[in-house]
């Protein structure tokens, strides 16, 4: 305890803690739900349709009468897993087109880098909107979109960044005691983009995590019966007079994960 | 003079690449488009007779051309479930999304520039705490769920506004700018929070240079070293921030239309998705890359007035 005030006192990044705190507590709902939820997500209670919050079901309960909170928590942890996969898959491959074409060149980067350029032309969410109509639903499908559609903002990142740090003498006297490319852009620059990549992967979550979002309240990503927080909301919308908690909950849960993320992203770039 | 003919060269470029994408998009999809129009029990010779009036024929190329130059004379196609020219569905409902997208950007604009002001002005103080605060949270609600607390809030709560109340802007135009100032300001908020976030640190960081203390010293007063020094320099990376914050109003137009139950680009585009009615996608994913395309081209160009800078590169 006393640690940690210590280091309160000296650092006060207030962005860090809450953050820390509410991705902390985003992130617990989530494990918990892989293995439990106070009701079946799925079952119907036909006495407690658009029932008001109680001490049973403390989010209330949705036009099936099934639990608004197990329907949240199973919405989370669905979110959740698809943004980090989404993320994944954007960073990686990010990686492996950015490292090359800042750490080459050439006409490759060039070629790579208008592609790139063109990509950045369709909003994140309407390439996968594309990617979806053309490969089908599901949730494999909107993780594979989804992870293709933020390939290019991480890939022209870490572009910039290996270009920056190709010229530097590090480099340069790695290079003259005979590592080989792939040794270079792994294993000398990769740590040093590290900081940036962190950054660009938090902001990169919460765009996947809006961006699931809004897919699924578009009717497109997750599928029924499984729950997903942007379901819930435009299922909830038609019974916004008689039962308005049943959108605020999960629209609730959405804010505190991006802003958890984003306050984590603020407090690292502090430190 | 040449600088302009450079970037509208590399504009024509990336235009040429994103229809390149698009073309081979939809042209790797399985299935025969001939096929989809005709339905499952036509004949193969009709098939045939039908790709070669289609020109699915010809090689990959010459059919992107063809195609290209469609497009160029506005011809974008048909549509496979409706049977009519993709132009006529998407005419007239383009004015909708793009008013919306206009109106949020105007409002993103007009509303972060003096509260980003405000807030550099008493920096430091609670009620720029409380600004960061407010900021923070704003930042992270989508639009589509702002969408649907106004609708509650104004529609259900205060019955200011009639969700579903849709009025085209042919019938009547008042009512149909009535009926996008929510929309607008759903796709807004979350955007106008990040400039006036990114506003404040950018005045900040401007106030502390030299340049500002030399414009001190010559005698000018606060109001003048603000106004003509430091915001037209802080306003740099405000202007990049606008730019790509393009693109994603016109892809939160698409969903806020939804909340709102307004027919514009969005609706088509969901349920032409739903449908395969791909020469429909593909026009609408094509005029909104050529949109942004052309925005950013336009940020460039007003970047160079903000900045002598980059005038003499």
């Amino acid at each position: 305890m006393k640690t940690i005030r210590e280091w309160l006192k000296k650092h006060k990044n207030f962005n860090m803690i809450a953050g820390a705190v509410i991705t902390g507590l985003i992130l617990l709902i989530a494990v918990i739900g892989l293995f439990y939820t106070p009701y079946p997500s799925t079952e119907m209670n036909a006495s407690l349709k658009n029932s008001a919050p109680t001490i049973k079901h403390i989010m209330g309960c949705d036009n099936y009468g099934r639990d608004i909170f197990s329907r949240v928590m199973e919405g989370i942890r669905n979110t959740f897993f698809i943004s980090l996969a989404t993320v994944a898959i954007g960073t990686v491959v990010g990686v492996l087109v950015g490292s090359v074409c800042g750490y080459f060149g050439g006409l490759l980067d060039d070629i790579l880098m208008r592609i790139n350029d063109a990509l950045f032309a369709f909003p994140s969410i309407l390439l996968a909107l594309v990617i979806i109509s053309l490969l089908g639903t599901g949730t494999q499908n909107v993780v594979l979109a989804l992870g293709i559609a933020f390939i290019p903002s991480f890939a022209r990142i870490v572009r910039s960044e290996y270009k920056k740090q190709v010229s530097l003498d590090y480099v340069q006297s790695a290079r003259l005691m005979g590592a080989g490319h792939v040794r270079l852009i792994f294993v000398h620059i990769l740590p040093n983009i590290v900081p940036v990549l962190l950054s660009s992967v938090m902001i990169g979550f919460n765009n996947a995590v809006l961006a699931e979002a809004g897919l699924s309240y578009l009717g497109i990503g997750v599928q029924p019966p499984e729950a997903s927080l942007g379901r819930m909301l435009s299922e909830a919308q038609s019974y916004l007079f008689t039962a308005p908690w049943y959108a605020i909950f999960p629209g609730l849960v959405i804010v505190l994960m991006v802003l958890g993320f984003a306050l984590l992203a603020e407090g690292m770039t502090e430190e | 003079m040449k600088h302009y003919g450079k970037k509208l060269i590399s504009m024509l470029l990336t235009l040429l690449a994103v229809s390149f994408l698009v073309f081979a998009a939809f042209e790797i999809i399985p299935g025969d488009p001939a096929l989809s129009k005709l339905g499952d029990n036509a004949t193969p010779e009709a098939i045939a007779a039908l790709r070669a009036e289609m020109g699915l024929d010809r090689p990959f190329p010459v059919r992107y051309f063809s195609w290209l130059a469609d497009c160029l004379k506005g011809n974008l196609g048909e549509s496979y479930s409706y049977h009519m020219p993709v132009s006529e569905m998407i005419g007239d409902k383009l004015p909708i999304t793009l008013t919306m997208a206009i109106m949020s950007m105007l409002l993103t604009m007009a509303v972060s520039v003096p509260l980003g002001l405000l807030l550099s002005k008493y920096a430091y103080s609670k009620l720029d705490r409380a600004g960061y605060v407010a900021n923070q949270f704003l930042m992270s609600i989508p639009s589509f769920f702002l969408g649907i607390l106004l609708t509650w809030f104004f529609g259900l709560i205060l019955k200011l506004f009639t969700p579903g109340g849709f009025v085209s802007y042919k019938k009547d135009f008042a009512g149909f700018l009535g009926y996008l100032i929510l929309p607008s300001i759903a796709i807004a908020i979350p955007k106008c929070a990040m400039s006036v976030k990114l506003l404040r640190s950018s005045i900040l960081t401007e106030a502390d240079k030299d340049y500002v203390r030399t414009a001190y010293s010559r005698g000018n007063s606060t109001m003048e070293v603000l106004y003509r020094h430091v915001l037209k320099n802080a306003m740099i990376p405000l202007v990049t921030f606008w730019g790509m914050a393009v693109a994603d109003t016109i892809a939160g137009s698409i969903v806020v239309e939804q909340v709102f139950n307004i027919p514009g680009i969005g609706r088509i585009m969901l349920t032409s998705i739903s449908h395969r009615d791909y020469p429909v996608v593909e026009a609408i994913i094509l005029l909104i890359a050529f949109v942004v395309v052309v925005m950013n081209f336009i940020v460039d160009l007003l970047y160079r007035r903000l900045d002598p800078r980059m005038r003499r590169e």
